[in-house]
């Protein structure tokens, strides 16, 4: 038996290494989109961090406020600001313009007497507490800052910038109250030498300290790199299925499988033979874009992938990758009758299953109901799994509740190959 | 049942899922060892079916077939063992050589290592193919392919031999070839159920022939006995249009 084994591993691996388009489609497909995927994302991410958000800035305030908001926003990389436009100084009427017709993403207009208006209110807050009387309820001005936004810019991206911005601007606007109120306490104290100085600075008790909560012993940084190496790899690995059920459907076309189910050797093993080839296939996919990862990405300015501590972990879930990634493609071949049929069957369902399964679009900026059915994908599975491993520093122990239904799902595809196989021996 | 029937057939029909009429109705009949045993038709009389039920590619609807005394369907594995096949259409894989294909086949009837590579080597010789051999079948002519066909059903030399057509299609050079080797193949104790439209070739090659129509049989028996019991037939050929008359079929 293990010499019908062997020859059915050996006329497949030599049928798969003749096949020069099916072998471009899975090992330079994979490469060419970790490649770009993640070139663009980088650049996307860089564009921001680098060089910033164009973002045009209207001052009609010209006092404390505007001067503070303005200043920061400067030292920020989070935007570059500009407060001209076509040469003119801009005004809240040529910002707005300017935004909707696409040439800054996003502008801000702070309004004239923002800063008065901050200061007649603190003063009026003062004057209630130190006398008693309602003149705050009389006197409030609001502040009212305009940030412009281009319609056509993606909502979510515009919700981290702008998020970002209010946080800054709200800071600011604190400090300048926190001030005035400073000043106007200090001014009804009789003691003013012993008024606090840096008042503000010392009031900045809380502060943020942001870490990624991984467990592993490198330290990991989420980037385009470590989010695109596994997730492409995983949709490459899937994309076996087409080469592996054309190699099924062309057996049953060109007549083989007529004398092969005439011999005295089970199905199964031959099917099996195919199994263990493509499953080789998948494992070299995988170090292939590793490689990629490590050593190519870096020469184009990226940073390297950090495959984490459990090397374990990886090989035990690459190879269940490759089993349920062959298991899928014997039960496309079993079931398509022509290999036209098989190839869009075969692609169609990978691009859902990977939309499905977060390789586009992280799963967990999906909605909820698409986060329940992206639970059920076979490649949700497989990029979760190796999440943990690259990102969070798991182990063997983390990612087997993955393998199993990876696994799991194998043993169903190879057990619908077979009734269908069955079934059409019925007849 | 026979003594030296190698294959006995009793009333086997088949009906295929969703079709109207049975593809085989209630055949029976017997194939002696050694024999070469023609199975003739026109198209669409069930010949092909026959031979797929008795290689065991599906089964019949009702009937029974013993193959070397033993029951089809209960010893199908050991059946499969002593048959060989050379199907109608070319089983090859196109992008292999012919010396790989017959490697890959040989195994699967349990062939290995030297005896294996003597095999391929001997019939690849003898069918004028061991210069080409390495070349991939895909670039073949129609003739050469066929002989890698026969090659790969006859390499583990089987007790039975069922050629569905295996001359269609290929030059008179390339078929003098293969019928004389099928000669020596059953000379050698093998036994040949040969199906084809030549019936010239299966006047002069097989020892009995059966003549099969709308899945029925219509008769059995030597070439010679068949031709002179049928008055007005003055070969097999017009024997046979006589019994399946001149109408084309699909």
């Amino acid at each position: 038996m293990l010499n019908k084994l062997l020859a059915t591993v050996k006329k497949e691996a030599l049928l798969l290494l003749r096949d020069k388009v099916g072998l471009a489609v899975l090992f330079v497909m994979p490469v060419a989109l970790i490649l770009v995927m993640t070139l663009i994302q980088d650049s996307a991410f860089k564009s921001i961090n680098e060089k910033g958000i164009p973002i045009v800035f209207v001052n009609d305030d010209n006092d404390s406020l505007g001067y503070n908001i303005k200043q920061g926003l400067m030292q920020n990389d989070l935007c570059y600001l500009v407060d001209s436009i076509d040469g003119k100084p801009a005004t809240a009427e040529l910002a707005k313009k300017a935004v909707s017709e696409g040439n800054f993403l996003l502008g801000i207009v702070i309004p004239k007497g923002a800063t008065t208006a901050i200061r007649k209110n603190v003063s009026a807050l003062v004057d209630e507490t130190m006398n008693g009387s309602d003149s705050l309820q009389q006197q409030q001005d609001s502040v009212e800052i305009t940030i412009l936004i281009d319609p056509v810019a993606k909502k979510s991206f515009l919700n981290a910038v702008t998020s970002n911005l209010r946080e800054f601007i709200s800071e600011v606007k604190t400090k300048i109250m926190f001030q005035s109120f400073s000043e106007q306490i200090a001014d009804v104290i009789p003691d003013r030498q012993n008024a606090p100085t840096n008042s503000y600075k010392k009031s900045q008790i809380i502060h943020y300290k942001e870490i990624f909560a991984s467990t592993a012993s490198d330290k990991i940084i989420p980037n385009a790199v470590q989010h695109n190496v596994p997730a492409w790899t995983i949709f490459a690995m899937f994309f076996i299925a087409i080469p592996l059920s054309n190699s099924i459907l062309k057996e049953k076309t060109e007549g083989s499988v007529f004398r092969l189910h005439t011999m005295p050797t089970p199905y199964l093993l031959l099917i099996n033979g195919k199994i263990i080839v493509y499953v080789i296939v998948c494992l070299l996919q995988f170090l292939l874009m590793l490689a990629v990862g490590k050593f190519l990405l870096p020469q184009l300015g990226l940073p390297a992938l950090v495959l984490g501590n459990s090397m374990a972990g990886i090989l035990l879930l690459t190879l269940a990758t490759g089993f349920a990634a062959t298991g899928f493609g014997v039960a496309v071949g079993t079931l398509a009758t022509t290999d036209h049929q098989a190839a869009i069957m075969g692609s169609l369902s990978i691009l859902l299953l990977s939309a499905l399964g977060g390789i586009w679009v992280p799963s967990y900026v999906m909605p909820q109901v698409m986060r329940t059915i992206s639970s059920y994908s076979p490649l949700n599975w497989s990029l979760e799994g190796f999440y943990k491993l690259f990102l969070r520093g798991g182990t063997v122990n983390d990612i087997l509740p993955d393998v199993l239904k990876l696994m799991a799902f194998f043993f169903v595809m190879m057990a619908i190959a077979h009734l269908a196989n069955r079934k059409k021996r019925n007849v | 049942m026979s003594n030296t029937a190698i294959i006995e057939i009793e009333n086997l029909t088949k009906t295929f899922k969703h079709a109207e009429e049975p593809a085989v109705n209630g055949i029976s009949f017997s194939i002696n060892r050694n024999e070469i045993f023609g199975l003739l038709g026109p198209n669409g009389a069930g010949k092909t079916t026959t031979i797929s039920i008795l290689c065991g590619l599906f089964a019949p609807s009702s009937g029974k077939i013993v193959i070397d005394s033993k029951n089809l369907y209960e010893e199908l594995p050991l059946i499969k063992k002593i048959i060989g096949i050379v199907p109608q259409d070319i089983a090859l894989y196109p992008t292999l050589s012919a010396r790989e294909n017959l490697a890959f086949y040989g195994s699967m009837y349990g062939l290995h290592g030297k005896n294996l590579k003597n095999r391929i080597e001997f019939w690849l010789e003898k069918l004028g193919l061991k210069d080409t051999g390495k070349r991939q079948v895909s670039t073949y002519s129609g003739g050469m392919k066929r002989r890698v066909n026969l090659i790969a059903g006859i390499l583990h030399q089987p007790k039975i031999l069922f050629l569905d057509e295996p001359t269609v299609g290929v030059d008179v050079q390339s078929r003098n070839v293969i019928i004389e080797h099928l000669k020596e193949i059953n000379a050698a104790g093998t036994t040949i159920i040969y199906t084809s439209h030549h019936m010239e070739e299966a006047e002069n090659f097989c020892t009995r022939v059966s003549i099969i129509d709308h899945g029925k049989l219509l008769t059995v028996g030597t070439p010679t006995e068949l031709i002179n019991n049928n008055t007005g037939a003055a070969n097999l050929e017009a024997l046979f249009l006589n019994l399946t008359n001149r109408k084309l079929r699909d």
